[in-house]
């Protein structure tokens, strides 16, 4: 009965507002086809898979590809290696673009203002193959600025990009300087939306600047920061792949080998897909996991939360 | 306790003079009320003196200290918003106390003072909630507690009650005009709603355009307004305002409103524009449609308004819209059959046509 009460609702609510609907079909299509429909493959994950044999025609096998996953030192590192890159991206690369939008807040100057900020949104457009170049001339030991700078202080160069002790520093330093700028617009906006008269009304009270962000612009823009670190949690185990492949070399794969680097090795590379597959398909679990944790955590903590 | 005075003060944003060199003094204890038009420059007089306004001309002066260049903090002032900017992220207790921590009062005074304050405005048993979870009227009142905990030698309030309700206002206007009472603080009070001028002011300021149009007690202003600004602003509904031409004699000169003619008090401005275009105000109140005295006006009544023990009667006189204000008492059932009202010539305004001004009023 309350079903059947709920379809008609539904029922009403399409044939009244189907034009929302519509707009709304592109999406659905583009996660049916891209995101649902690949779900479909995942089985591989517990079977043994053939590119002859087909998907369904490939024989189960169970868990046979996470035992081997789970006894191969190779993705046991690589598992770390992505808990840790991404750890440091959370301590480091999740406050930057905050402290960057609270720094542009106190900008008076409205041409230096908007110059500051085109400057640091504009890396975010360069394409990571570009970035990974300018990271690798920067840092590279004969005609680079960083071991020229050394030279100045009589340091010998270093080469960092073969170094793995170097690489996660330069991996989230980059990762910070490429988006932090323009991370930190969603953060201008939530301290654009905070109320005026709450500034004013500190302001008669005897603020200053430094007690005004405190006590009224990061407890405004908490909500904003807590939903960004839910997202980013969600996205813990997905490191910012194209760059790692394009900075990390048989060198330093002891620290900056990750999940999905091993697994695009594994797969593209050797052909292993069903083994590959089921790295992928624990990867998501981990930050399905995670992302569930976080949105329950903030519900409660702070009666803010994605769903 | 200080008076607060404005001398010579002006506000100009580039070229545009928001306030145009406004004198005002307000006395110790004093409750004044600014009000006018949007866009008078009444706020942003308020927002000058409690210093978020830079000033551009003239001084402000709190008890005998000129603050032009004193920061806002140290002015001693506090003020309640119209949107109330209490900290969404803080309950009521350390909303009140905001101010009082920021200046680094010790711990057992500030919680001795948000309790005693909470007292006063009846917030004691929400003062763990945060604003979220409260009423309009109680958010209200804890801006008031957030204004009242300091101390301050001036309260300033800017249109508090414009968020609220209809029958919340009403209670919220008792509840201020006790609390000044209770505190005897000077307060400058803005809004652009007549009726809390009138009922929360010891004397009114008018303003329009960035110009102070007169100052008053409530009666003062609404028995002798200085010109047809303040005529039509003070009063609900406001002064009735007719073009008509002065004739009769310099001894009992009448206005000409179309063919009618209504008796004027006699006065030498009047007499000196003999046979000139006026201005004739008469208040809703004065005009009397049940026991007509001499010259009674005919009016055309186009529509009955009821508001219970009152009712606004609709007219047209001489094709200009004419508002009569009578008791429904009694009357009732007569009232749909007003066609003419009289007046008392004591109680008829009349103004200069071009400037404005009363005529025939000392010190007008």
């Amino acid at each position: 009965m309350q079903s059947e009460s709920r379809l008609s609702k539904i029922g009403y609510h399409l044939r009244r507002e189907w034009q929302i609907y519509v707009m709304l079909l592109p999406t659905i299509i583009w996660f049916i086809v891209f995101l649902y429909k690949p779900m479909y493959g995942l089985q591989i994950a517990f079977k043994d898979y053939s590119i002859f044999r087909g998907v369904d025609g490939s024989p189960w096998i169970g868990f046979e590809h996470f035992e081997f996953l789970f006894s191969n030192d190779q993705f046991i590192r690589a598992f770390w290696n992505t808990i840790i890159i991404s750890g440091l991206n959370l301590l480091f690369g999740f406050p930057a673009p905050i402290i960057l939008a609270l720094l542009f807040n106190e900008i008076l100057h409205a041409t230096y203002k908007k110059t500051a900020q085109t400057i640091v949104y504009l890396p975010h457009f360069i394409s990571s193959v570009i970035i990974a170049g300018i990271v690798i001339t920067a840092f590279s030991p004969s005609v680079g600025i960083v071991n020229t700078v050394l030279g100045w202080f009589g340091i010998d160069s270093i080469y960092f990009l073969t170094k793995p002790e170097w690489f996660r520093p330069i991996f989230v330093g980059t990762g910070i300087w490429q988006e932090a700028g323009f991370g930190s617009i969603v953060f201008l906006a939530a301290i654009a939306g905070v109320n005026p008269s709450l500034y004013e009304s500190a302001v008669v009270d005897g603020a200053n600047r430094w007690q005004m962000m405190w006590k009224i612009t990061i407890p405004s823009i908490l909500p904003t920061i807590l939903i960004m670190l839910i997202i980013r949690i969600g996205n813990v185990m997905e490191v910012s792949f194209e760059l790692i492949i394009l900075l990390y070399q048989p060198a330093t794969y002891s620290t900056a080998d990750v999940v999905n680097t091993f697994v695009y090795r594994q797969g593209i590379q050797s052909g292993q897909y069903d083994f590959a597959a089921a790295a992928g398909l624990f990867n998501a679990v981990v930050a399905f996991v995670l992302v569930m944790i976080a949105n329950t955590l903030s519900k409660r903590y702070s009666r803010t939360s994605l769903w | 306790m200080s008076g607060v005075k404005l001398s010579q003060l002006v506000k100009r944003y580039g070229d545009l003079e928001v306030v145009k060199a406004i004198d005002l003094e307000v006395q110790p204890h004093e409750f004044v009320v600014l009000v006018g038009p949007s866009g008078c420059g009444k706020s942003t007089t308020l927002r000058m003196i409690a210093g978020l306004e830079e000033i551009s001309g003239g001084e402000v002066t709190i008890g005998d200290r000129v603050v032009n260049r004193v920061a806002p903090k140290d002015r001693d002032v506090a003020m309640v918003f119209q949107n109330y900017a209490l900290y969404p992220h803080l309950n009521v207790a350390d909303n009140i106390a905001f101010g009082l921590r920021i200046r680094k009062t010790p711990k057992d005074q500030v919680q001795k003072m948000v309790a005693e304050v909470a007292e006063i405005l009846g917030l004691t048993p929400y003062l763990d909630r945060r604003p979220a979870d409260l009423s309009g009227g109680q958010r209200q009142r804890v801006a008031m507690g957030r204004a009242i905990v300091r101390h301050p030698l001036v309260f300033l309030f800017d249109e508090p009650l414009s968020n609220l309700d209809a029958k919340l206002r009403s209670q919220m206007r008792a509840e201020i005009k006790r609390l000044h009472k209770r505190l005897d603080v000077t307060s400058i009070y803005v809004t652009h709603d007549q009726v809390e001028a009138m009922t929360l002011a010891d004397r009114i300021v008018v303003m329009n355009d960035g110009a102070i149009e007169q100052v008053g007690t409530p009666m003062e202003l609404f028995l002798n307004p200085v010109n047809t600004f303040v005529a039509g602003f003070i009063g609900s509904p406001p002064m009735n305002q007719i073009r008509a031409e002065i004739s009769g004699s310099s001894n009992a000169p009448v206005a000409k409103i179309g063919d009618q003619l209504l008796p004027l008090p006699a006065s030498a401005d009047v007499a000196d524009r003999m046979g000139a275009d006026v201005t004739v105000g008469i208040r809703p109140e004065h005009a009397e449609v049940h026991s007509l005295g001499t010259s009674p006006l005919n009016v055309e009544l186009e529509l009955v308004e009821t508001l219970g023990s009152e009712a606004l009667l609709h007219t047209k006189l001489a094709d200009t819209p004419f508002i009569i204000k009578t008791e429904t008492e009694e009357h009732f059932s007569t009232l749909d059959q007003v066609s003419a009202f009289s007046v008392n010539p004591h109680q008829i305004k009349v103004f200069d046509i071009d400037t404005g001004r009363v005529l025939g009023q000392a010190g007008a």
